[in-house]
């Protein structure tokens, strides 16, 4: 190499080395910005998940948040207020580009895959395993398994919300009828809506329903079938399980006569049932939603009517949270992760001020729950609590594969088309898992 | 402008070229994050792609300082371009494994580093060997960074859903910034390229031509060579003239002349008959002296100045040393003292078998030994060269066969193992010439 190259190739490196030591510079400028004391990023969702009215939504994760905070001195915990639910998953996935995402957050429903499938979400496992005073045995096990991808558990439930049946007592009463028990099935049902479904003012149109609101949906989960693998490898449309739940529901809608049963029907207290999420159940009476609604009948809550085979299991909705994976402080988030969804103070604490069941089993048994119950609910309406421990032992939940949203909406589609009549049953289930298999292939 | 400026020159334009192009890749990369984020579009874009992108500014960070230290490598590797192999490996590695690294950085979306690595892997490299590890190299870092190939299973985000953040002419921009700097950059490098073979090719027309030289040098040397043999050869066939006409032609003569006068005077005078046969006795006897002094004079001139013994070790160590063999002499006959004729016969012997071994067997190791028994002399010279599975008798060989027979010996030789040799005298004990 002569003296000319030499002098160009040292220049080369020279002005290399410059460019290299200022990014460094600025790099350890930025990062030495960053230190200050320990803080643990929470992200939550403002408002009601429940989509109910709600008082406070930040009562129980403040609260939360104080106990955690004098437990472990040096950490502070800050949260964004106000993200609605319907901005919480932009929100997210804007925090998750700017690589800014909390240490702890809430992951709404049909959001766990697809923050798997990112890696944005930690493998909680081996914090399980390392954590000797975990047992996941605490949780109701359809709330639990919720929160997990095959075998893995990415997240632990906060809080559910069983589906239940409503029942307007008065009507049953004034029909002379009995209040269904515990196991009670569809047979049950269908002849009690057969029985109060008729024309109560005779001007010829029926006014008086049996049932409303009533999908497949519930049918099939009342009836124990399984519709998906868990990983949404398979689907099972054309399991007799799931043709009688249709069937079930085709015969239901033949009673109304074609008539279309609506909300306003249901709050004059003109339908005997309609299934209703548990969150909903207790914002209905209670004042002043009451005189919102205009209802003035007596109600109660019973268990899903149970078909052939199944036990009238419901579906549970579950609100999760996560760890997310670039978290700085695994630790300290799993801590607080366990603060908020396991410990079972802030799970009842959960019973008082929010809409949802806690998930913990221990705070869902406990005598709050009847007494804070009793209060939501005046007048001579009760609420058996053993109802809602059964219910919760007893749901399932949603699979959260990638192509679930969209092939429910799939079966949405096809099963309401068999309910109307467009279609038999046998035909039109066969050509809905064929249509499937091919979605869930993509 | 010389060869080493014009390198030099393209590399540095192929430096600058790739850094806007890192800085166009990873910078656009990074501010459509920021983009799809002010948008509020992140949740469509995360769906998408299916895939978390890292940080913008850790994008950006990377690939820069990645390609900045691959630069730094490339400089040094030139710089140190004499520098031991190992040196030279580690940071060829160092530049791949920088490569890899700000490529991944900038999710595969530009591949055009891999060809500034691969040109000084190319330089970096000589001989047939390292072709093919070149080759499995080269492959080898193309596929590692082809997104097209690779990117899927690396979770890499292709560029244009990040171009989607962009408006319509931003886009063509960058597409059209992109695509300019990526052919410049393939361009340099096949410049480069051809300057490299080029230059190879020099060089090797270069060494051909030197080649030749030395072979005509070669050619010439041995003509000349023999010629100075033939010269020498002729030389000594005068002086053999010269000798023989000196000496025994003298003598001859003489004697002839003495003969001729001695029958003319036998019957006259026959006292002085007897006295001139007495001289011509005398001249053939000074004639035989003259002759012996001739002949003694055609022996080798190891024998002339030293012993039998001394003079073979002489032979071996001056062969020893010439050819980097090495010979082993073991002499089991006590004192070699034997008849002049004799002497050179064996020294002849052992000269010609070395050279032998040496010349055709390529041998590195040879044994020589001599023992006598009784009044048998036996010369044997055992080596590990080639040997030969049938003994042609070169002129070597036969030569010596014929100087052993003067002396009634005899010769055996085999070649399946080596070349073994075997040369036998019978020793004229006490015997006086003359």
């Amino acid at each position: 190499m002569r003296y000319v190259g030499k002098k160009a190739i040292v220049f080369s490196m020279a002005i290399t080395v410059t460019l290299l030591t200022i990014i460094g510079a600025v790099f350890v400028y930025l990062s030495r910005e960053q230190e200050e004391e320990k803080i643990l990023r929470f992200g939550m969702i403002a408002g009601s998940y429940w989509d109910v009215p709600t008082g406070s939504c930040y009562k129980v994760v403040d609260e939360a948040i104080r106990r955690f905070e004098e437990e472990h001195p040096g950490v502070r915990v800050e949260y964004d207020s106000g993200i609605l639910k319907e901005d919480y998953p932009e929100w997210l996935s804007e925090q998750i580009l700017l690589g800014k995402e909390p240490d702890v957050f809430m992951i709404p429903e049909g959001e766990l895959e697809i923050l798997v499938s990112l890696g944005a979400l930690k493998d909680l496992g081996t914090l399980i395993k390392r954590d000797g005073s975990f047992d996941s045995d605490a949780y109701y096990e359809g709330a639990y398994m919720y929160g997990s991808i095959g075998d893995v558990q990415y997240a632990l439930p906060y809080e559910s919300v069983p589906t239940l049946m409503f029942v307007n007592k008065t009507l049953l009463q004034k029909e002379g009828i009995s209040m269904p028990g515990a196991d009670w099935t569809w047979e049950e049902l269908l002849a009690i809506c057969c029985k109060v479904t008729k024309d109560t003012d005779g001007d010829g149109v029926i006014d008086q329903f049996g049932c409303f609101d009533y999908g497949w949906r519930e049918a099939v989960a009342s009836n124990g079938a399984l519709l998906f693998e868990k990983d949404g490898s398979a689907a099972y449309f054309t399991d007799p399980k799931v043709e009688a739940g249709v069937k079930f529901v085709r015969d239901l809608n033949r009673v109304n006569e074609g008539y279309g049963v609506t909300a306003r029907e249901f709050d004059q207290g003109k339908v005997a049932f309609r299934p209703f999420a548990f969150s909903e159940y207790r914002t209905y009476k209670p004042y002043p939603w009451r005189i919102k609604k205009y209802s003035d009948f007596e109600w109660d809550c019973v268990k899903l009517p149970a078909g052939q085979g199944g036990q009238g299991q419901s579906r549970l909705e579950t609100l999760l949270m996560g760890i997310g994976s670039r978290t700085r402080q695994e630790q300290m988030a799993w801590e607080f992760i366990k603060t908020l969804c396991y410990e079972v103070e802030t799970q009842l604490h959960l019973l008082e001020a929010s809409q949802g069941l806690p998930v913990v089993k221990e705070a869902v048994q406990s005598p709050l729950l009847s007494q804070v119950l009793g209060n939501d609910i005046p007048g001579n309406s009760d609420m058996d609590v053993e109802v809602i421990w059964q219910v919760m032992e007893e749901a399932v939940g949603a699979p959260n594969f990638r192509m679930y949203p969209a092939a429910m909406a799939l079966a949405d589609g096809e099963i309401g088309r068999i309910i109307s009549g467009e279609m038999s049953v046998d035909s039109g289930l066969l050509k809905l898992q064929r249509e499937m298999n091919g979605l869930l292939k993509q | 402008m010389s060869r080493e400026r014009a390198f030099i020159s393209l590399q540095q334009a192929a430096y600058i070229l790739n850094l806007g192009a890192v800085c166009l890749v990873a910078g656009s990369m990074a501010y459509s994050i920021l983009a799809i984020v002010d948008a509020m579009e992140a949740e469509a874009f995360l769906n998408l792609i299916r895939v978390r992108p890292w940080k913008p500014q850790t994008m950006l960070v990377a690939a820069v300082t990645g390609y900045l230290c691959l630069v730094f490598c490339s400089c040094l590797g030139q710089l140190w371009e004499n520098r031991r192999r190992a040196l030279r490996n580690a940071i060829m590695a160092l530049e791949m494994f920088f490569c890899i690294g700000a490529t991944v950085a900038m999710n595969m979306n530009y591949n055009g580093l891999v060809l500034l690595v691969v040109s000084d892997m190319v330089r970096g490299q000589k001989g047939s060997k390292q072709k093919v590890v070149l080759g499995v190299a080269i492959v080898g870092l193309y596929t590692i960074v082809n997104y097209n190939l690779t990117g899927a299973y690396f979770n890499m985000i292709p560029w244009e859903q990040f171009l989607t953040a962009y408006g319509t002419s931003t886009q063509a921009f960058l597409r059209g910034s992109l695509s300019v700097i990526s052919s410049m950059n393939l361009v340099l490098f096949i410049l480069y390229m051809a300057m490299l073979v080029q230059g190879e090719y020099r060089e090797r027309e270069r060494i051909q031509s030197l080649n030749d030289q030395l072979e005509e040098a070669n050619r010439k040397l041995k003509e000349y060579a023999a010629e100075a043999e033939k010269n020498a050869e002729m030389r000594e066939r005068n002086r053999l003239a010269r000798e023989i006409h000196d000496t025994l032609g003298h003598a001859l003569t003489g004697i002839v002349a003495g003969i001729d006068a001695s029958l003319t005077m036998l019957d006259i005078a026959p006292e002085a008959t007897k006295q001139q046969l007495t001289k011509i006795g005398e001249v053939a006897r000074q004639g035989i002296t003259d002759v012996r002094r001739s002949v003694s004079k055609l022996r080798p001139d190891a024998l002339e100045k030293f012993d039998l013994e001394r003079a073979v070790t002489k032979l071996i160590e001056d062969t020893g040393a010439a050819s980097g063999a090495e010979i082993h002499f073991e002499n089991q006959a006590a004192s070699l003292k034997f008849h002049e004729d004799e002497e050179e016969v064996i020294y002849r012997v052992v000269q010609e078998a070395t050279t032998n071994a040496i010349r055709h067997g390529h041998a590195t190791k040879i044994h020589i030994v001599i023992s006598r028994a009784d009044q048998w002399l036996t010369i044997t010279v055992k080596d590990d060269g080639i040997g030969c599975s049938e003994v042609k008798e070169g002129f070597g060989l036969k030569h010596m066969q014929e100087r052993l027979e003067l002396l009634d010996g005899s010769l055996r030789y085999e070649g399946s193992d080596g070349f073994w040799i075997a040369a036998r005298i019978p020793i004229r004990w006490g015997e006086e010439y003359g």
